[in-house]
């Protein structure tokens, strides 16, 4: 049954079109990301799902009603944006009731909404602060209780993480997620980084330019890439063409334009009707947990991710012998 | 996107707009007009009244005195505290504390207040009071100075730059000259620019100071107001046209900065 | 141990020599003068006594600040209002409504004063075309009343409150509107418990550098009537410098209660900046 879908959605600035007909469909519950590179359009689209723009084309429909030309304030729709837009002159608390007051809820029921809001999203002690005296994680979180303790249908996520460091981040995206199901509340992210959609979506789109580029779970999204944007904007995907792969394996015949690799596919060990390459070791990275090199044969290189192993020693200059399964060479569109 | 706007946004604006600019309308018809004592409209238009002005020898004097002034307090001002805000900014940021303490009791202390304690101070010391109004012009435009100057060095991370030259084998005053100063050049032309504008405004200090006897372009004013309407009107458009060409330098000035960085 | 500056030492010394001799030394003898009797002589209270007794100079406290608040009160609710609208334009509308209004901002004193007699004085532009069209009421108005002075006033205030807004309304960020809307509140609601309480201070504040503006002003209501108005800058400019009245102990005392009021309203201003900087990021 799905719960928000978005039809034909067109969007032009100054002449410009920055959404092509964009349909999405989505279920109660779900986190769905809009994932792309700056000036996708990802933004804008959220922007006219939350009402805050209007499309010149195409329905937006919400719990099986039309919103498409229902104002943002009646939309029942929690945002949570890229500044926090937190109310300067309002303490946690008084931010976190903001958007109860506005519907008119006696004393006692906001109250006690605020309290299991702050619990909730690890704010307590906080209630009378001003959004300036907290860090940057902490008025993350207020931003989310604000939209959230109305009950929203859907909730927005303008890129929420992106002003904070990486540490915090990885910390903020496990309990975004936690306190997403914990509530079950459909979600909608916008972001441009592809390690966050992938921890934390149920169901990711790539956009691409005002298109979407590819649909599917963050699964079906890291291996079959369908095209070359997606393969190169998800992980390093080595993306060959076909006469390059035909050099690489000495003679195996590619028929299609353009294929793509993960670098984490090519293995050491020998498989059975797998391919073989040989070639020089160069540009030897240590990543952490893995080791990133490059490998050239025939004048084409090849990226190749290994986890490290003790008793496995990689040398610039040195020869070495890659063994990749069929399986894992992906044709392009 | 088009932006709906309600009517009222081009009232409100139209009707501060109207209340400034009337004035200056007004003046501007009447220094070209023969004759406007009892019609509505003047009866003729002539470009008598600036021949005249221009033809007096007393005018272009107090031009002449009023752009000395004005100039001389604003170099002074410039080859002074210049390089103060940057030592200031650079070796001793806890002093600022002290320039905004002293730019609060400028702006507590108006052109009356500080003349009546310059008159006391130095009436009778011997000192010129014309050298006494540049001195006092100096501590008028201190913030204008302070403000525009600090803002530059600022944005140039004046601190990071001194460093980077030291460390490169620039002595301090060399790289003051030769990296700071060329950097933050544009920003302190436009605050000399505006001080030199507000100056050549002035009336209050100059007429209590020197009054009649180092007269200004704004003391002759006053003095013609009484004389020939026509005449002051001429005195305030040709006043007016150089704060407009001042302005414009200014944010042509302003401009060319903001697309160099 | 630490080095010794040149350049600070340097470039310190001729600074603090022009700032002692310009605003500290005229200070000081102000303030010592205004302990003075008349005639430089002994150390005495008269001139405040005389200020607190004469019902003239009560008169000059009370004129000054009510034209002072009369006038400032006008130009910023009518730049409370302006302003907002600016801010609704594009930039470049933006940009040239305030270089316009930093012009005007230069446009005070004499030449203002002037501009104000050729339209409203006794031949004014707009007293001949009153008569002309027989409104009496109109006709009649007289710039050199104190009705004619506060229009003057509202003139230069004006441009100052439309710049020292601007930036006041240009911290409001659209964001806060938006998740205001979205929370459910109608734009006046966003405008009562957010936005308004938000700029208040500042306006405040701005209230306060536009007082202090006007009561300092002196240059134009001497170019209309000389020393008749009797404003607290007036009388200090004619005690000083009068050929024949001339008191300027009295002077002095009455300079430094106008000083002192215009710190006070300084303080107020610090102190209000301060309150914002507490609640804004």
């Amino acid at each position: 049954m799905t719960y928000v879908t978005v039809e034909k959605i067109n969007k032009s600035f100054k002449g410009q079109t920055v959404l092509h007909d964009i349909n999405l469909s989505f279920k109660q519950g779900e986190f769905v990301t809009l994932l792309g590179p700056s000036g996708c359009g990802k933004t804008t689209l959220l922007r006219i799902l939350a009402g805050l723009i209007d499309p010149e084309q195409g329905v937006i429909k919400i719990d099986g009603k039309d919103v498409t030309h229902v104002k943002a304030k009646d939309r029942k729709i929690g945002m949570v944006f890229q500044s926090y837009a937190l109310f300067p002159n309002m303490t946690v608390a008084e931010n976190i009731a903001f958007g109860l007051k506005m519907k008119k809820l006696d004393k006692a029921a906001i109250q006690k909404k605020v309290a299991r809001m702050v619990e909730l999203t690890g704010l307590s002690g906080k209630e009378n602060s001003y959004p300036r005296e907290l860090s940057g994680g902490q008025q993350q979180r207020v931003a989310l209780a604000r939209s959230i303790v109305t009950g929203p249908k859907v909730l927005l996520l303008d890129e929420p993480l992106s002003a904070l460091d990486a540490q915090i981040r990885k910390n903020l995206q496990k309990q975004l997620r936690a306190i997403q199901k914990e509530l079950n509340m459909t979600t909608v992210l916008v972001t441009h980084d592809q390690e966050e959609a992938m921890a934390v979506s149920d169901r990711i789109y790539i956009l691409n330019e005002g298109y979407i580029a590819q649909s599917g779970t963050p699964h079906e999204i890291y291996t079959k890439p369908v095209n070359e944007f997606v393969a190169r904007f998800i992980g390093n995907y080595n993306v060959f063409k076909g006469e390059e792969l035909s050099l690489l394996t000495r003679g195996t015949e590619f028929p299609h334009k353009l294929y793509a690799v993960r670098p984490e596919a090519f293995t050491s060990q020998m498989i059975d009707n797998g391919l073989e390459i040989i070639g020089k070791v160069d540009k030897v990275m240590m990543l952490g947990n893995v080791t990133r090199y490059e490998l050239f044969s025939n004048g084409v290189s090849v990226t190749a991710e290994h986890l490290h192993k003790s008793n496995e020693d990689i040398q610039e200059g040195t020869l070495k012998t890659l063994y990749i399964d069929k399986k894992d060479v992906i044709s392009l569109a | 996107m088009k932006i709906k706007r309600p009517f009222y946004h081009y009232l409100t604006i139209g009707a501060v707009l109207l209340y400034l600019i009337v004035p200056l309308l007004g003046t501007l018809i009447y220094s070209f007009s023969t004759q406007w004592h009892k019609t509505i409209l003047p009866e003729g238009l002539t470009f008598h009244w600036y021949k005249e002005l221009f033809g007096d020898s007393v005018f272009l004097k107090a031009m002449g005195r009023s752009l000395i002034l004005s100039f001389g307090a604003t170099v002074l001002s410039l080859v002074i505290m210049v390089p103060t805000i940057f030592s200031i900014v650079v070796y001793a940021p806890r002093l600022e504390k002290f320039i905004q303490s002293l730019i609060v009791l400028t702006y507590a202390m108006p052109g009356v207040i500080i003349a009546v304690g310059l008159i006391r101070a130095y009436a009778n010391s011997g000192i010129s009071m014309v050298v006494v109004t540049v001195g006092a012009y100096f501590v008028g435009i201190l913030p204008y100075m302070y403000q525009g100057t600090r803002n530059s060095l600022r944005n140039i991370h004046a601190v990071s730059l001194m460093e980077a030259a030291e460390i490169l084998g620039a002595g301090q005053f060399t790289a003051f000259l030769k990296v700071i100063l060329p950097n933050i050049m544009t920003g302190i032309l436009v605050s000399s620019l505006l001080s030199f504008s507000i100056l050549f405004g002035e009336f209050v200090l100059v007429n209590l100071l020197v009054g009649g006897s180092f007269e200004t372009i704004q003391v002759f004013l006053y003095k013609k107001l009484n004389v020939s309407g026509h005449i002051a009107s001429a005195i305030v458009v040709c006043y007016f046209i150089l704060i407009c060409i001042l302005s414009v330098v200014i944010v042509k000035v302003t401009r060319s900065k903001k697309e160099t960085v | 141990m630490k080095r010794i500056n040149g350049m600070l030492l340097s470039s310190l010394l001729p600074f603090l020599l022009m700032v002692v001799l310009f605003l500290f030394v005229p200070l000081i003898f102000m303030i010592y003068g205004s302990f003075q009797a008349d005639g430089r002589t002994g150390l005495s209270l008269n001139q405040y006594a005389e200020i607190f007794r004469n019902a003239y100079y009560h008169q000059a406290f009370k004129n000054s600040i009510l034209i002072s608040f009369l006038s400032s009160l006008i130009a910023i609710l009518f730049a409370i209002f302006a302003t907002y609208s600016i801010t609704r334009f594009s930039k470049n509308t933006q940009n040239r409504v305030l270089i316009f209004a930093n012009l005007t901002s230069n446009f005070a004193g004499i030449p203002l004063a002037f501009a104000f007699i050729v339209l409203l004085g006794n031949s004014g532009l707009f007293t001949l075309l009153f008569k002309h069209f027989g409104w009496e009421t109109l006709s009649s108005f007289n710039v050199y009343s104190w009705s004619g002075l506060v229009l003057i006033y509202i003139y230069f205030q004006l441009p100052l409150a439309v710049m020292l807004l601007y930036p006041v309304y240009q911290g409001i960020q659209s964001q806060w509107k938006e998740a205001a809307s979205l929370l459910g509140a109608s734009p006046l609601q966003f405008w009562l418990r957010i936005g308004v309480p938000v700029i208040l201070p500042s306006i405040a504040g701005t209230f306060s550098i536009l007082f202090a503006n006007a009561m300092g002003a002196y240059a134009s209501a001497y170019a209309l009537t000389g020393s008749t108005y009797n404003l607290l800058t007036i009388r200090i400019g004619a005690l000083t410098t009068g050929d024949i009245f001339a008191k300027p102990e009295l002077g002095s005392a009455i300079a430094v209660l106008l000083g002192i009021t215009l710190v006070a309203a300084m303080l107020i201003n610090e102190w209000l900046t301060r309150k914002v900087r507490r609640d804004l990021s």
